[in-house]
């Protein structure tokens, strides 16, 4: 039953007391958290877009470059977080040429950017730079999660710039019974949301998921904090997380509000009814080889929203690789680093 | 020329978010101090341990509950419950620059009615809240079945925010929390959009 005496319970306050003053300061101590380790170069830029080139780690790279096209919610530092988390070091060991588009932080300027900008103007020109650069006719494309949906938009719309496309963790049936993102917007009146506040604030957006897991996430997370005080090395790796977690550009308006109804409330893409500048999304076009890889524990991106995809695109050569474990997990847990990238780069360099 | 990316000062991390949970812990834990104070003296090889555990239960109970309606009476303790409403009030709080928005006026239309809907978030949030003492007090009662005893006030502390995410999470994926969480925050944005924002 319960166990500890009222004097073993004050010796536990005591301590931990004691540790969280000696904590404290080391917090302070730590100076700068590094977040995203490997040498890149920017290759091109529109607007707030950066288009960087990871440096290869093989003499003689895979001659078809791997686009990266990560969400626009949280920063793409996610795949490079640290030495040994990289999901991205791993496809660089494993000989591909790597390349991501880091969309900044959009302000008061981009309100007025839509889907058709992200998917036809920005993900088109970083797809034309390294088909050029490459001398190829089409490259190969990573979507990753919600910047999936946008890839699977841009390979139904071009088919032929898209060698193969990878699709990680990436929502396409909006409305699975256990998707809570989904769940939460379906009352939101979006329009009202976006008039009145022009671009999405990415702290509403971090609201929205600390709220899934509140007890977890925002109280007990700091109270076991105080059992790594005296591991700097643990304490730097809790804190590049935070890091990310609280780093949450806004959102552009138009394009949120365009993702907001069509793909979370209407849930247009499986329909065939999202509309891209003038053209239709129609996911039998993305027949180009296709595999999707998804989070079995993922509680952001139901595995079942992901898998839909089989169903809905038009690829022969569709393959599908589960993750045991969840939407975070997936590119930084030690598993995911054994995982992943192996078996992202060995069907690539199969295809 | 590869250029490495620039070091980040680690300023994601508010120090505030852990001294906050650490104070709302140290509370956790002086509450059930006096508890386990009870709790042992009444303990003996004849008594009713399952009565025993209800008596003092409710004595947890009642005064956990307090601390829900009446956050102002122990500010620490009520953090323990309302972390969701904390987080939302900061958030609806900084949504709208200053600038663009005048003072609140209490006696608009518009923010009554976020008022009144705030009110019934909170109460849903409590409802889900005192559901997880109950749920707690379900699970240690089968503890004590299988003789199985909480070894420290962290392994209580980590059961009843089990307990919490259990039953939040169940009240989260209710139709009535998507329908009300949808209605709070246009609700919040007719403030805004008529100039009647928050303070």
């Amino acid at each position: 039953m319960i166990g500890p005496t009222p004097a073993q319970i004050a010796e536990e306050l005591r301590h931990f007391q004691a540790r969280l003053a000696e904590g404290a300061h080391t917090l302070r101590g730590l100076g700068p958290i590094e977040a995203g380790v490997l040498p890149r170069e920017p290759i091109y830029r529109e607007d707030k877009l950066i288009l960087y080139r990871y440096q290869p780690r093989v003499a003689e790279p895979h001659p078809v470059p791997l686009l990266i096209v990560y969400a626009l919610v949280n920063r793409p530092y996610m795949m490079d977080l640290q030495e040994d988390r990289s999901l991205i070091r791993g496809l660089l060991d494993a000989g591909l040429d790597v390349y991501l588009i880091d969309w900044g932080y959009p302000d008061t300027g981009d309100r007025a950017l839509s889907l058709a900008d992200y998917v036809t103007r920005y993900i088109g020109h970083c797809v034309d730079q390294l088909c050029e650069r490459h001398q190829q006719a089409a490259i190969n494309l990573l979507g990753v999660c919600q910047g999936g949906a946008l890839s699977l938009c841009f390979a139904a719309l071009h088919p032929d710039k898209i060698r193969n496309l990878v699709t990680m963790v990436t929502p396409v049936d909006f409305h699975t019974p256990d998707n809570v993102l989904t769940h939460l917007i379906r009352h939101v009146d979006v329009d009202l949301l976006v008039d009145t506040l022009g671009n999405l604030p990415g702290q509403l957006l971090n609201f929205t998921f600390l709220s899934l897991s509140p007890f977890r996430l925002t109280g007990q997370k700091y109270v076991d904090l105080v059992d790594i005080f005296d591991d700097a090395q643990a304490l730097q790796n809790f804190l590049r997380m935070e890091k990310w977690i609280f780093d949450s550009p806004d959102q552009a308006g138009e394009a949120f509000r365009q993702f907001a109804k069509d793909f979370f409330q209407q849930n247009k893409l499986i329909k065939g009814e999202v509309v891209i500048g003038d053209q239709r999304v129609d996911l039998r076009k993305v027949a180009m080889p296709v595999l999707n890889v998804y989070a079995s524990q993922d509680h952001l991106v139901p595995p079942d929203a992901s898998r839909a995809l089989a169903t809905h695109c038009g690829s022969r050569d569709y393959a599908e690789f589960s993750f045991r474990g969840g939407h975070i997990g997936i590119y930084v847990s030690a598993r995911a680093q054994r995982e992943v990238p192996p078996a992202i780069s060995a069907w690539l360099l199969a295809r | 020329m590869a250029e490495r990316p620039d070091p980040s000062d680690p300023s994601g991390f508010s120090i505030e978010l852990l001294l906050n949970q650490a104070r709302t812990y140290l509370a956790f834990g002086e509450q059930l101090q006096p508890f386990s104070e009870r709790f042992h003296e009444t303990l003996n090889p004849e008594g009713d341990w399952g009565e025993t555990v209800r008596l003092h239960f409710d004595q947890l109970k009642t005064a956990l509950t307090k601390a829900a309606d009446d956050p102002g009476g122990h500010p620490e303790l009520a953090r323990l419950w309302n972390v969701t409403l904390d987080t939302w009030q900061q958030v609806a709080a900084t949504l709208v620059p200053a600038t663009l928005a005048p003072p609140a006026d209490p006696q608009s239309i518009a923010w009554q009615t976020y008022q009144q809907i705030q009110g019934q978030y909170l109460n849903l949030l409590r409802q889900a809240a005192k559901d997880a003492l109950d749920l707690l007090e379900q699970r240690l009662g089968e503890r004590a079945t299988t003789g199985a005893t909480v070894e420290s006030l962290r392994e209580l502390y980590n059961l009843w925010v089990e307990c919490n995410e259990d039953t939040y999470g169940r009240m989260l994926r209710s139709p009535a929390y998507g329908e009300l969480n949808g209605r709070l925050l246009n609700a919040l944005l007719s403030c805004y959009s008529r100039g009647d924002t928050p303070a």
